[in-house]
């Protein structure tokens, strides 16, 4: 059994599990679709590589 | 010769560490139990990263002796924040940039491999102008597989609220007052239009969620995930998926009673530009180092203030003067202002375990100078509160007061008094005086030009 500082709730786990599976597969269908768009547009600068600003640090 | 240590009452939940004071510096205790997390923190760059965005408050490790030696692995000697401020006590735009602020840390935490064990609003505090995290204790080590522990904390305290404030009504913050672990999803659930069902962030984050732990309440944790794992990129997606949700929450300040305040023809251009020679030259003769701009509305005399280096709380009733005030702090990067929804007949009381968990409005006073510009006539006859009683509550907020005295000549004064009988035989300039004069010394005064308006400067 791990130790939690928090009562995540079992509810909480599942529907958390649920969203999580579902936006997770999201990304890596995003992060493919990049990667065949780059195949074909190699010479073009693209604009999708920047939409996170967290990178920019 | 021991020297006396204060453990702060907030912190102490958290078996990582706990925060305590020492001659009046603010230090945090590291546990043991917390060293691995703490090292791989500072050792994965993670610390640095969030530092350099201005996301995490930085600190110094300080070789002083521990509050508690015997569970000590290290002392922080934290960058202190000027003022403690409390969600409910924030505008729209405020509690949506901590929430943002929140998600946008526990993003570069999963790529470091480390997670926010923590997501309570209370851990986020307005730092040179922008969100900050001030809880170093709050990451721990990614576990292979496991959910984001937060989630639900985070529903509770961010998302809640903001929906509330969006789809309902900006005053629900108010509901966080109440509960100091956030709004219950079932709550919320309930109190949301129909509509929201329809936002899939909405639909899922909080209804489902809701129907969820109402259904599996009784369902130990282990048994309902039933081996479930979530990889990283699931982590990454809830994230995404949260940040999505909060993001197209909007609110625009509009039609309240104070938004427009400046831009409706109260008194003339001259008078403003005579009240704001005055504050400034007052302010640069008593240098405050900590203001109170108590009824500030937009923050219009706040910045005057701020102008002068000092750090100043600008407080306003309105949500909508607030939010206002704050987009203004975004756009000017303003790092010594602070706006805050504050009503002054009842400000923030002391909450939580033992009634001291968080801070009233006046514990985490006082102050060097207190501004109540165009405020006394709305205690005093709005409110009833006899004049000796206003000054009373300033003098215990700060040495220091500017006050204007509004007569009732005023057409602001005569809009108070429009539907009610005057009772005020005592709020004359005359009254005022000798009602402040209980508690204050008068160092100086004068009409506001083009107006029967007086100010004064006054000292306790």
């Amino acid at each position: 059994m791990i130790w939690l500082y928090l009562d995540p709730g079992s509810g909480s786990f599942l529907v958390q599990l649920l969203i999580a599976s579902i936006a997770g597969l999201a990304i890596i269908i995003g992060a493919s679709w990049r990667k065949i768009k780059r195949l074909f547009n190699k010479n073009k600068v693209l604009n999708d590589e920047s939409d996170d600003e967290d990178e920019d640090d | 010769m021991k020297t006396k240590t204060i453990s702060l009452a907030a912190s102490f939940r958290d078996p990582s560490g706990f925060l305590f004071t020492r001659e009046g510096v603010l230090y945090r205790q590291v546990n043991q139990a917390y060293a691995d997390d703490y090292t791989r923190l500072m050792e994965s760059g993670l610390y640095w990263k969030l530092v350099k965005a201005g996301l995490l408050v930085p600190h110094t490790e300080s070789d002083i002796q521990p509050a508690d030696e015997k569970r000590s692995f290290k002392v922080l000697c934290p960058e202190r924040v000027p003022f403690i401020s409390y969600p409910y006590e924030w505008s729209f735009g405020q509690l949506k940039d901590a929430a943002l602020a929140t998600l946008s840390i526990q993003k570069r935490a999963l790529k470091t491999g480390m997670s926010l064990k923590d997501a309570s609003a209370y851990n986020i505090q307005f730092h040179r102008g922008k969100p900050t995290l001030i809880d170093t204790l709050s990451f721990e080590t990614c576990k292979e597989g496991e959910p984001w522990v937060a989630y639900r904390q985070f529903c509770q305290h961010f998302l809640a609220p903001l929906a509330l404030m969006a789809y309902r009504d900006v005053r629900l913050n108010q509901l966080l007052r109440v509960y100091i672990d956030g709004v219950p999803l079932d709550l919320a659930s309930q109190l949301l239009p129909g509509r929201t069902r329809w936002n899939l962030g909405l639909s899922t984050h909080i209804h489902l969620h809701a129907s969820a732990q109402k259904r599996y309440a009784d369902v130990a944790v282990t048994e309902a995930r039933g081996g479930r794992k979530m990889s990283k990129d699931a982590l990454l997606g809830l994230i995404e998926s949260l940040r999505a949700t909060v993001r197209k929450l909007e609110w625009k300040p509009a039609g309240t009673e104070w938004a427009d305040y400046y831009a409706a023809n109260h008194y003339t251009g001259f008078a403003f530009e005579h009240k704001k020679v005055l504050l400034g030259d007052w302010l640069s003769k008593i240098a405050p180092k900590t203001i109170w701009d108590l009824g500030a509305n937009t923050g219009f005399f706040s910045r005057v203030a701020a102008e002068t280096g000092a750090y100043v709380i600008s407080s306003d009733i309105d949500p909508a003067a607030v939010e206002v005030n704050y987009r203004q702090v975004k756009e000017s990067n303003e790092q010594n202002l602070l706006p805050l929804v504050l009503d002054l007949t009842n400000p923030s009381p002391s909450i939580g375990w033992q009634n001291r968990e968080r801070d009233s409005f006046l514990q985490r006073g006082p102050v060097d100078a207190v501004l109540a510009l165009a405020l006394v006539h709305h205690l005093a006859i709005s409110n009833n509160v006899p004049l000796e009683r206003v000054a009373e509550f300033f003098a215990g907020c700060g040495e220091w007061l500017i006050v204007e005295f509004v007569p009732k000549s005023d057409s602001q004064v005569q809009k108070l008094l429009r539907s009610r009988v005057d009772i005020f035989t005592e709020y004359t300039r005359a009254g005022f005086e000798s009602a402040f004069g209980q508690w204050y010394t008068i160092q100086s005064s004068s009409t506001v030009r083009d107006s029967e308006r007086w100010l004064y400067l006054m000292k306790r």
